[in-house]
Formats: structure tokens, C-alpha cells, sequence
């Protein structure tokens, strides 16, 4: 059994252990996504075989990466490779070695805040790691594996997140050409919700454009498309209306927005099409995000009045932009990174059990005190020692319990920690602060 | 009796003070607006608004120590006319801040705001005093319509160049920080014909209490070039708002129609200070 530490602050163990974009192929990490029921299965492993009280386990498409709180094993990333092997199968060494990367406290919680904040994305401040990080402690929550330090520690990395998103930017402008195209067709058009969108072509582009576009609030949408059948089932997801290729002059002046996106070979959108559309329009913008390579949409439709054309160049160039902003605003979010860490490490030192116990005890000896010195006089001289003694009696009495079940054994445990964090909480207890604190506020 | 007299001397110790602190708060907004808009991170984004609407506060402080004092609106010369333009370029700005909740535009408004206010402190010395005119009722409406339909048309004006930049941007590919900065096109179409639509109904208000005001007293205002240089200036900007709700005319061409009209205004102010006798001549 391990003994209770006494005036260092439990130690919180912890481990991470993981692989990335960065130390791992695309297919590798595909392959090692894991479900819901193999998460299960590394938590239960790492709790029963490696001694973990707490462990936590994020799979993304871009990370596979385990977390372990008070491991009694002495080499988490073999432990970790081999239960890897196990569950999927899959050997986690690469011609250059191993694809895992290992940190130890405090760098596994320097590195949780930094995957949490976006800044160990592939794409820079992308900002659905963040509820992957949030969803990995809602599973293992639900699996049983997280305690107080886990919980504490994701709370922390997720507030790190909040910051880095309000206060920085890590998180602004777009980082992919779909996503800027939407950004471009807002600093045109303004308030895209009562905008029309035509989709030329019905592949995965067009309907990565059309999800974003929707997402900005769009509703109405047209497609049109060489293949019928594709079309459709494209129109069926969004919804959208279908049209045939050949209807793109007629359609065209209803539309606010033309998104080509089709594999043809020759322009779809000519120069006289637009021209006539723009007199039935009145012309009202009409914006063209050619996203298609070759071209969909003739460049000479840019010269006319009201009519904006932009291509994969154009949009490149703003999602180079973003990115650039993006790495200036990393020195920000860093900072931020370091403060959370150095609360969470804070509130980690506090959770000693000596001080926080004579603290408690304390507590209660001068309410005890005081309240006896106010009320001494109603009571004759020679009852005095007997009353000391009495109040005295009851303190003792009273933290006798709560005194044996914070120094017990285990307190170590997530039972143990989670009972100092309560005490110090209901007493607001502060082991920094000296009794001389108290009494000056 | 002269406008001294007909004034209150209290407020009289307020007004060098004023005169001084109005630029430094100008100053001080345009330097917030500037941040704001360089770094869309900054801090001073959030006190900047603050610091303009402080700035306004005591302009309108001021400005009414000056009545006051004098007895009549402060619209006795050419740097009286400066102050009132820029409170009002100030306000119309604040009130479609507001209105849109855009802030980086700011920083394109306020340097004038400020450089009027900075020229009208300099240089305006002493307060300068008229004679109370007949019929104030209809002589002070007249100009205070007309100062706050010069400050809506400044900033329709300064809206149109915002967009005819923006629109060229978006036209040829060159997508800049000014472009990452600036609200959509359609909101900069739009704010330059709401001030100039706003400018309008206050100008034609000018217009007709002037008109009003000259029967009364008997001045023969269609004699005064000023009037006919106004009227064709209201036209334009008035043919430009009209084109833009009734005709559909979008993009360049109405903000080219509306920056017509105010320099056509522009000019009538100017041809009327220092070209031409005209009763609208500040002295």
C-alpha cells in the first residue's frame, strides 16, 4: 500500500503517451483511431494492469494519445505500445523507430493544454480538437477512468482553450479554401442567410463548400450537376434544387452565389450568360468562387461591373494569410498555456495533506477560541478551566473523524484528493495562508 | 443690443478649458480607433467607443457653455462652423457604430473629426458674436439642421471612398489587411447612403426653414448663389439615394452619384467663402 504523504503534495504520476502527424504516417494513425469499446479496453487495462487510478484516452483522426495518473509501471511508452498492439493489431515502430512520443509531469499537462488550444493540430488553432478533448473526458468519465486530477487537469486545458479562443487569435480567419470562400462571399455580400448558392457539381468538394456555406446560414441552394443521380443525392443532404448544365444561363439571375467545382474541361459560365444575368439582376453582386481546375467559370466574367471572380489562387492566398496571423498569435497562446499550468500546479501543491489538515484543525481550535473568549465572563472563575476543558473536548471530538479520514492511507487515491479538495473548499482553506492572513482579513 | 449681453457670462471660465481638452479627447479616440483597428486583439478596441463618446459629451458641453455665453447657436465664423461639422461628423459616426456594431471604420472618421476640432481650437480665438437674428425659432433650426446634414453627408462621403477601396480589392484579387479590417462591401454600400439619406432629410430641412426664415425677414435668398449651389448639390445626393432604393443601382456607380453631391456641396461652401458675395458668407 502506498504511505500517505505528509507534507509534499500527492504526486500526481501522470504520463502521457501518444502519436501524432507529426511523429506518425496518415495511415497509421487512421488505422489506430479507436471506438468506443476499444477506449473501454485500454482504460480498463491501464487501471487493472498498470496501476493507473485515473487515465484518460484521446483518438482522433490526427492523434491517438493516453493519459495515466499514478502508474506503478516503469516505462509507459512500451506499456502503451504494447497495449496499442494488442487492442488494433499494430506494430508502432517506423523505419526511423518508434512512432510514440513520451512526456512526464508537468510537460504531459504542458502538452494536454497545448493539443487542447490547437497548437499541436496539424492545422494551426483548428478548433475541433477542443470538443474531441472535451468528448475524450465525457467517455472516460462515463468508463470510470477519471478521478479529480483528470478532471481538474481537463477543466484546466479546456479553460486554456476558452482563453486562447477569446484572447488570442488563434482561432481567426479561414484555414482551408472552402472555408475562405465562405469568409469571401461575407465581406462581398454581407449576411449570407436570404443569399442564393448554384453548386456546379456535386463531388467532395462542392458539398465540403456547401456545408460551410450552410453552416454561414445559407438555405437556398441550387446544383447543378452532369450526373443526375449525384446531384440529387447531393440536393438530397443540403436540400437544394437540381438543375441540368444546360440550365446555368437560365438560373443564374436567381442566384447570389456560383461555386464551380465540377472536373469538366471546358468553362460552364461564359462571359454573355453573366452579362445578361446582371441586367435581370439589376445589377444586384454576383459573386463567382471558382474552386475548379481547370477554370468552370470564364475569367472575362471579372470585368464586368458588380461581378466578382474569385479563384483557388485568390483563396490560397487569404488561407496563407490566416496561417500566418495564426503562428504570431502561438507566443500568446504559450503564455496563457503557462499561467493555466501554473494554477494547476498550484492547486495540485495544495492538496498536501499535513498542512491542509493542520489548517482544518486550526480552523476550528480559533472559532472555538473565540467563541469561548466572547462568552467567558457569563461564566464564575472557578468554572473556567472546566469550560476550556469542555469546548476543547468537543473540538476534539468533532475532527477526530474527518482528522483519521484525510491522513488515511490511501490518500493517495481519488477518494483521498477528493476529499482534501472538498475540505478546502468547504473551510476555504488555503495552505499558503498563514493564520496571520486570516486574521488581517 | 449685442450678443455678449444677451448671453449668460457663468459658463464663461468653462469654455478655454474646453477649448483645450475637445482636441486631446479627439486625439485620444483616434489613437484607441487606431490600435483597434491594427490589432483586432487590442484592448483599446473596447474603450475606444467609450473614450468617443466622452469626446462628444463635452464637445455638446462646450458647445452649449458657447450658446450660452453668446446667446445664439456658436455658428458665428468659419471655425464655429469646423466645431459644429465635427461634433456632428462625430455623432453620425457613434450613432451607426451603433447601429452596425463595426468599429474599424472608426479609424477613418475620426482623424477629421479631430483635425477640424484641432483647427477650430487653434485658430478660432475669441468667441466671435452676431447679431441676434430676427426669427430665431426659424434661423437656428435652419442651422442646425444644415451643420448635422454637413457631418451625414461627410461620413456617407467617407463610406463611399471606404467602399470604392474595398470594391477594388475584391475586383482585382488583392485581398489586403484592409480588406481583412473592413466590414463586408454591402455594409460599407449600405452606411454610405443610410448618412446620405439621413443627410438629406436634414438638409432639405435646412432648406426649407432657410427659405421660411428669408420670407419672414424679408431677405431675398434666391439672389444668393449658396441656395442654388445647395439645391443642386441636394439634387444629386438626392437623385444617388433615389437610384440606389428605386433603380437598383448598386456598387460604384451610386456611390459615385453620392460623392458627386457632397462635392458639389463641398464646393458651394467653399465658392461661397471665398469667391462670392453670398449672404451664407462667414465673416
Amino acid at each position: 500500500m502506498t504511505p500517505v504523504a505528509e507534507t509534499e503534495a500527492p504526486g500526481f504520476d501522470l504520463f502521457c503517451v501518444g502519436l501524432n502527424h507529426e511523429t506518425s504516417p496518415l495511415e497509421i494513425r487512421d488505422a489506430l483511431v479507436l471506438n468506443d469499446e476499444e477506449v473501454g479496453r485500454a482504460i480498463q487495462a491501464l487501471r487493472e494492469r498498470a496501476g493507473a487510478s485515473e487515465a484518460l484516452v484521446i483518438s482522433t483522426c490526427n492523434r491517438t494519445e493516453v493519459y495515466a495518473r499514478g502508474s506503478s509501471i516503469e516505462d509507459p511508452p512500451a506499456f502503451v505500445a504494447g497495449l496499442l498492439r494488442e487492442i488494433k493489431g499494430m506494430d508502432l515502430t517506423g523505419p526511423r523507430g518508434s512512432y510514440l512520443y513520451a512526456y512526464r509531469e508537468p510537460d504531459s499537462v504542458r502538452h494536454l493544454f497545448r493539443v487542447a488550444c490547437g497548437l499541436d493540430s496539424q492545422v494551426l488553432g483548428e478548433p475541433q480538437i477542443t470538443g474531441q478533448v472535451k468528448d475524450s473526458l465525457s467517455l472516460a468519465a462515463k468508463l470510470g477512468g477519471t478521478g479529480p486530477v483528470i478532471e481538474r487537469l481537463l477543466d484546466a486545458a479546456l479553460r486554456s482553450a476558452k482563453r486562447a479562443r477569446t484572447e488570442t487569435g488563434i482561432g481567426r480567419g479561414p484555414i482551408s479554401s472552402a472555408y475562405a470562400a465562405v469568409g469571401l462571399a461575407g465581406k462581398v455580400l454581407g449576411s449570407l442567410a436570404d443569399k442564393r448558392v448554384l453548386l456546379l457539381g456535386a463531388g467532395e468538394m462542392a458539398t465540403l463548400a456547401a456545408r460551410h456555406f450552410q453552416e454561414a446560414g445559407v438555405t437556398q441552394f441550387m446544383v447543378a450537376n452532369r450526373g443526375r443521380e449525384r446531384g440529387e443525392a447531393l440536393a438530397a443532404a443540403i436540400p437544394a434544387r437540381v438543375v441540368s448544365l444546360e440550365a446555368i444561363p437560365v438560373v443564374l439571375p436567381g442566384a447570389d452565389i456560383v461555386i464551380g467545382a465540377t472536373s469538366s474541361q471546358q468553362l460552364l459560365v461564359h462571359e454573355p450568360a453573366v452579362r445578361s444575368a446582371m441586367k435581370i439582376r439589376r445589377n444586384r453582386p454576383l459573386l463567382f468562387l471558382d474552386l475548379a481546375v481547370p477554370r468552370d467559370v470564364d475569367p472575362l466574367v471579372a470585368k464586368l461591373p458588380n461581378v466578382f471572380l474569385h479563384d483557388l489562387d485568390a483563396l490560397g492566398v487569404l488561407v496563407g494569410q490566416s496561417l500566418a496571423q495564426r503562428r504570431a498569435e502561438v507566443p500568446k497562446v504559450e503564455s496563457i498555456i503557462e499561467d493555466e499550468l501554473a494554477r494547476f500546479l498550484k492547486w495540485h501543491g495544495s492538496l498536501a495533506v499535513k498542512p491542509t489538515v493542520t489548517k482544518f484543525r486550526s480552523y476550528f481550535e480559533r472559532v472555538a477560541r473565540e467563541e469561548l473568549e466572547r462568552h467567558r465572563a457569563r461564566f464564575r472563575p472557578e468554572d473556567q478551566e472546566a469550560l476550556d476543558a469542555l469546548v476543547h473536548g468537543i473540538v476534539q471530538k468533532l475532527l477526530h473523524r474527518p482528522t483519521t479520514r484525510l491522513t488515511r492511507p490511501d490518500g493517495e487515491g481519488a477518494k483521498g484528493i477528493a476529499r482534501i479538495d472538498a475540505v478546502r473548499d468547504l473551510f476555504g482553506i488555503d495552505p499558503e495562508d498563514t493564520d496571520a492572513d486570516r486574521d488581517a482579513r | 443690443m449685442t450678443g455678449e449681453e444677451a448671453g449668460s457670462p457663468h459658463m464663461q471660465p468653462l469654455i478655454p478649458l474646453l477649448t483645450t481638452v475637445l482636441p486631446v479627447l479627439y486625439a485620444l479616440s483616434v489613437a484607441a480607433y487606431a490600435r483597434a483597428y491594427a490589432d483586432e486583439a487590442s484592448m483599446s478596441g473596447r474603450w475606444g467607443p467609450g473614450m468617443l463618446r466622452s469626446a462628444l459629451l463635452v464637445h455638446l458641453v462646450y458647445l452649449s457653455a458657447r450658446g450660452v455665453t453668446e446667446g445664439h447657436l456658436p455658428l458665428a465664423s468659419v471655425y464655429d462652423f469646423l466645431s459644429a461639422t465635427a461634433l456632428s461628423i462625430a455623432a453620425v459616426y457613434v450613432y451607426l457604430e451603433l447601429r452596425q456594431g463595426i468599429r474599424t471604420t472608426g479609424i477613418f472618421v475620426l482623424p477629421i473629426v479631430f483635425l477640424m476640432q484641432v483647427i477650430s481650437s487653434a485658430y478660432g480665438g475669441e468667441p466671435a458674436t452676431r447679431q441676434p437674428p430676427l426669427f430665431p425659432f426659424w434661423f437656428e433650426i435652419h442651422t442646425l439642421a444644415a451643420v448635422l446634414g454637413y457631418g451625414a453627408f461627410f461620413v456617407s462621403a467617407i463610406y463611399g471612398v471606404l467602399f470604392l477601396l474595398m470594391y477594388r480589392e475584391i475586383k482585382s484579387n488583392r485581398l489586403s489587411f484592409f480588406f481583412r479590417r473592413m466590414p463586408p462591401l454591402e455594409t460599407l454600400g449600405r452606411m454610405n447612403v443610410s448618412a446620405a439619406s439621413a443627410g438629406l432629410v436634414l438638409m432639405a430641412l435646412a432648406i426649407l426653414m432657410g427659405i421660411g426664415w428669408g420670407r419672414l425677414a424679408g431677405v431675398d435668398l434666391a439672389k444668393d448663389p449658396k441656395t442654388w449651389l445647395t439645391i443642386g448639390a441636394w439634387l444629386v445626393l438626392g437623385f444617388a439615394v433615389l437610384a440606389y432604393h428605386r433603380l437598383g443601382w448598386r456598387g460604384p456607380r451610386a456611390v459615385y452619384a453620392s460623392l458627386a453631391g457632397f462635392t458639389t456641396l463641398l464646393a458651394s461652401r467653399v465658392v461661397t467663402d471665398l469667391f462670392v458675395r453670398s449672404f451664407h458668407t462667414f465673416r
